[in-house]
C-alpha cells in the first residue's frame, strides 16, 4: 500500500517535472510539496492567525496610546522614548528579572544536571523516579504553589521551623524585600523536570565503550565525567541553557502567583512580564505595554544570539 | 492554547450567529455564595419575564478587571456589569457603559435611594451604576484576643494615639505565639483617607487632583513608625503577606487581633475567624473628630454601551434592586440594600453575624461624611504607589518625612498622565 502509493506520486511527479519545464520552479516545488503543506496547514493556521498576526498587532499598537476601550491613536515612538527616559520601573522591572535569569538559569541545571547523573545509574524502576522529579514542572503556577511557598518560606513557615532548631530566627522570607526573590529563585529550580529528562537522554547517548577504554586507563570517576561526560554533553547543555535563558526572561506566573500579581513588597518581585501586564490590564495602557513587549523580545533576541556565537567555542558537535 | 482558542471562537458564535432578542449576559466579581445568590435571581427573573433568557459568568477580582477590559475591547462585552466605584470614572468616560437616567422613573424606580448613593453613580452629571448595596470601612476586631490579654475593646471614641498603647499592651501580653495589637495600615488606602479627611483634606479633588498635602502624609508614616518601634502593629514582612484578600489578612492568620476592612466583608470574616469578631469606625485623631467615614456603594451594577439589548437589562438591573423576593436571596452580601423598603425587607431576617455590618453602617452618626467624588483615572495606580512607599517606610529605606513628598510627588506625576 505504502509503496504503491510512493510509486505512484513519484511518477506524477516526474512527469509534471517534465512537462511544465517553462512553468517556473515555483510551480515545480508546490507540486513536489503539496502533501507537506497540507499536512502542515493546521500548523501554518494558528501560527499565522495566532502567533504572528497578533505579534505584528502589537508591533502597530506599540506606536499608539491604545487603552482596550477605545480606538488606538498614533503616537510614534512616544512610548519608547518614555521607556527610555522617564521609567524608572522599568529599569527596577528589568534588574529583579536580569538577577532572576543569572541566578536561577544555573542553579536549575546544574541541578537537573546532578539529578539526571544520579538517574543514569541504572537504577530499578527509573521511569516511576523520573515521573516523581518531573511532577513539580507540571504542577507549574497555580494557587497551590503560593500556599505551599508560604507554608515554607513564611515566619512560621517549615524553613524557619527547621532554622530555629540552631537557635537562628528567620524574617518571613517570602515577604522581605531583600529574600524574596530568592524564594522564586528557589521555586525555578525546584520546576527542573524538563531539562533533566533532556540530560537523561543525552546522558544515554554518550558511548559506553568510552567509559570502559577510560576505566582501563585508571581514569577517577571524576576524571571520566570531566573529560567524557562534559565534553559530550556541551550540545545538550547549550540547548538547555538557551532554552531556560529565553523561559527565564518570559517568566511571569511564579511572581504573579507569590506576590499576588503586585510584584510586592517594594517592587523586589516585579518581573518584567508582570510589570507588563499591570500596565495593560491594571493601568489600561496597552499601547505602552505593547512597547515593552517588543523591547524584551529584542533583548532576548540579543542574549539567544549572544549565546550562538559564543556557542562555537565551548561546544562540541562530535559526530 | 488551543483550548483558549476553540472557547474563544465558540464565544464569539454565540455572539454574533445565534444571538437571541433576549439573550442577557452578565458578569461580576465574588466568590461561589455571592453566584449561587445571584443565580436564584436570575431564575426568579426568568420566572417572571418568559422568553428571556439569562447567562452569567463570574470571577475573582483579580482576574475580574482584565477579563472585563478584554470584552469590551473586543466588542464582546456583557449586557449587565458589575462596576465598582474606583473603575466607574475609567469605563463611564470611555464610552463603555450606556447612561441610564433617562430610564429613571420609568423602568428604575430607584426614587427610594439615598440620594447621595445615587450621586455615587453618576459620572459626568450621567448616571452610570446602579448601587447594590451600601458600606463603610471599618475596623475588624477580635474580641476574644482582647478579652485574653484583659484589655477593652476600642470604642467608637478610641483615638490613634489610644491606639497604639492598647496595641502595644496586647503584643506585650503575649498570651498567644507571635501576636501583635494590630494589622499595619500605613499603605491602605481607605485607612489613609479616613485620616486625610479627618483632617479636612482628601484624596483626591472633582477635577482629579491630589487633594492632600506632604506634611498630611509624612505625619501618617511617622504615626506608624512608631506603632513600629511600639511594637503595636505587625512587623513589616508579616504585613507583606497581606494581598488584599480576607485569607491573607494578619487577623485570619492569627497574627493580629485587629485590621481594617469594609463593613460588608465582615461576614466573610467571621466565617474564616473561630472567635467572635466585631466592628468599630477607623481611629479617630482627636475625640472630637468628624467626618472620616462615608457610607459608599460597595458596587453597581452597570450596562454596556454595546447592549443589543438595553431595555431587558435596565429591566433586570432594577428587579435586582426593588423584588422583595430578590431582596430576600441577597440579603446583605453585597452590602446593605439601598432601597428603604428592601432594606426592611432584609433587616427582618438576619442573623446575628449580618446585623453587625448592618447596625455599624446605620449607626456611623456624626463620624459619617459626604462621599467624596469617585476616584480619577490613575488612582488605582496611586493605590499602589502609597503601598510602595509604606513599604519603604516600614523596612526602613525612606524615613517617614522625605516618603510623604515622594507620594505627594508620584500621585501627582500619575495623574498628569492620565
Amino acid at each position: 500500500m505504502t509503496n504503491a502509493m510512493r510509486t505512484s506520486a513519484g511518477t506524477v511527479t516526474v512527469e509534471r517535472y517534465q512537462g511544465v519545464k517553462a512553468d517556473g520552479r515555483f510551480r515545480r516545488l508546490w507540486n513536489a510539496n503539496a502533501p507537506g503543506y497540507l499536512f502542515l496547514l493546521p500548523w501554518l493556521v494558528g501560527f499565522f492567525g495566532l502567533t504572528l498576526g497578533p505579534a505584528l498587532i502589537s508591533l502597530y499598537l506599540s506606536f499608539t496610546d491604545f487603552d482596550m476601550l477605545r480606538a488606538p491613536g498614533w503616537v510614534g515612538a512616544a512610548n519608547y522614548v518614555r521607556i527610555a527616559t522617564a521609567d524608572p520601573k522599568f529599569a527596577s522591572a528589568m534588574s529583579v528579572t536580569l538577577t532572576y535569569v543569572v541566578l536561577s538559569v544555573p542553579f536549575k541545571l546544574t541541578f537537573a544536571l546532578l539529578v539526571a547523573l544520579a538517574l543514569n545509574r541504572g537504577l530499578r524502576g527509573l521511569p516511576i523516579y523520573r515521573a516523581i522529579f518531573y511532577l513539580p514542572s507540571l504542577l507549574g503556577g497555580s494557587v497551590a504553589i503560593a500556599v505551599l511557598w508560604r507554608q515554607l518560606f513564611a515566619s512560621d513557615g517549615l524553613v524557619n521551623a527547621a532554622l530555629a532548631q540552631f537557635g537562628i530566627v528567620g524574617p518571613s522570607w517570602i515577604s522581605h524585600p531583600s529574600y524574596s526573590i530568592y524564594t522564586l529563585v528557589a521555586l525555578s529550580v525546584w520546576q527542573f523536570g524538563s531539562p533533566m529528562i533532556i540530560f537523561l537522554a543525552g546522558l544515554r547517548q554518550i558511548p559506553q565503550d568510552m567509559y570502559e577504554a577510560a576505566s582501563l586507563d585508571g581514569a577517577s570517576k571524576f576524571r571520566q565525567f570531566y573529560k567524557i561526560t562534559l565534553p559530550l554533553l556541551t550540545p545538550v547543555i547549550f540547548f538547555n541553557a538557551v532554552v531556560q535563558t529565553i523561559d527565564a526572561f518570559k517568566a511571569f506566573t511564579p511572581a504573579f502567583i507569590i506576590s499576588g500579581g503586585t510584584g510586592g513588597p517594594i517592587n523586589s518581585t516585579l518581573f518584567y512580564t508582570l510589570y507588563l501586564y499591570q500596565e495593560a490590564f491594571g493601568n489600561f495602557r496597552m499601547g505602552y505595554a505593547s512597547a515593552l513587549a517588543w523591547i524584551l523580545v529584542v533583548i532576548i533576541a540579543i542574549f539567544t544570539a549572544f549565546s550562538f556565537l559564543t556557542s562555537r567555542y565551548w561546544v562540541h558537535y562530535d559526530d | 492554547m488551543a483550548g483558549g482558542a476553540t472557547l474563544l471562537s465558540l464565544s464569539a458564535l454565540g455572539n454574533s450567529a445565534f444571538a437571541q432578542e433576549n439573550r442577557l449576559r452578565l458578569i461580576w466579581w465574588g466568590s461561589q455564595p455571592r453566584a449561587d445568590r445571584t443565580n436564584k435571581v436570575s431564575d426568579l427573573f426568568k420566572a417572571k419575564n418568559s422568553g428571556v433568557s439569562i447567562t452569567g459568568e463570574f470571577l475573582g477580582w483579580a482576574d475580574y478587571w482584565p477579563r472585563l477590559a478584554t470584552q469590551v475591547a473586543g466588542r464582546n462585552a456583557p449586557d449587565v456589569i458589575q462596576m465598582d466605584y474606583r473603575y466607574i470614572v475609567e469605563y463611564a468616560r470611555r464610552g463603555a457603559l450606556a447612561p441610564l437616567e433617562s430610564y429613571m422613573p420609568s423602568k428604575l424606580q430607584i426614587d427610594d435611594f439615598d440620594p447621595a448613593q445615587i450621586e455615587g453613580g453618576k459620572v459626568d452629571g450621567h448616571l452610570y451604576g446602579v448601587s447594590l448595596g451600601a458600606n463603610s470601612a471599618a475596623t475588624v476586631i477580635n474580641t476574644v484576643a482582647f478579652q485574653e490579654a484583659g484589655i477593652d475593646v476600642p470604642t467608637n471614641k478610641t483615638t490613634w494615639e489610644e491606639f497604639g498603647k492598647i496595641g502595644a499592651e496586647i503584643t506585650k501580653a503575649g498570651k498567644r505565639k507571635g501576636y501583635f495589637g494590630f494589622a499595619d495600615g500605613s499603605g491602605g488606602e481607605p485607612l489613609f483617607e479616613n485620616y486625610v479627611r479627618q483632617r479636612g483634606k482628601a484624596l483626591y479633588t472633582a477635577d482629579s487632583k491630589i487633594a492632600f498635602g506632604a506634611d498630611d502624609a509624612a505625619e501618617w508614616f511617622d504615626m506608624w513608625a512608631k506603632f513600629r518601634e511600639a511594637k503595636a502593629c505587625v512587623t513589616p514582612d508579616i504585613q507583606a503577606l497581606y494581598k488584599d484578600t480576607i485569607d491573607t489578612s494578619p487577623l485570619t492568620l492569627g497574627k493580629a487581633a485587629c485590621d481594617y476592612a469594609h463593613s460588608n466583608q465582615f461576614v466573610g470574616y467571621q466565617a474564616m475567624v473561630k472567635d467572635k469578631l466585631m466592628l468599630s469606625n477607623y481611629l479617630r485623631i482627636k475625640p472630637d473628630s468628624k467626618g472620616g467615614h462615608y457610607r459608599k456603594p460597595s458596587m453597581f451594577f452597570s450596562v454596556s454601551a454595546q447592549s443589543k439589548v438595553i431595555d431587558q437589562a435596565v429591566d433586570y438591573v432594577n428587579f435586582f434592586v426593588k423584588n422583595p423576593d430578590a431582596a430576600k436571596i441577597l440579603d446583605v452580601e453585597r452590602g446593605i440594600p439601598e432601597s428603604k423598603a428592601m432594606r426592611e425587607v432584609v433587616a427582618g431576617k438576619l442573623d446575628e453575624t449580618g446585623k453587625i455590618p448592618l447596625e455599624y453602617v446605620a449607626g456611623l452618626g456624626d463620624l459619617a461624611g459626604p462621599l467624596p467624588p469617585p476616584p480619577p483615572t490613575g488612582a488605582g495606580e496611586g493605590q499602589v504607589v502609597l503601598r510602595t512607599i509604606s513599604e519603604q517606610v516600614a523596612f526602613g529605606q525612606v524615613t517617614p518625612a522625605d516618603a510623604g513628598k515622594q507620594l505627594v510627588d508620584e500621585i501627582t506625576r500619575i495623574l498628569a498622565r492620565g
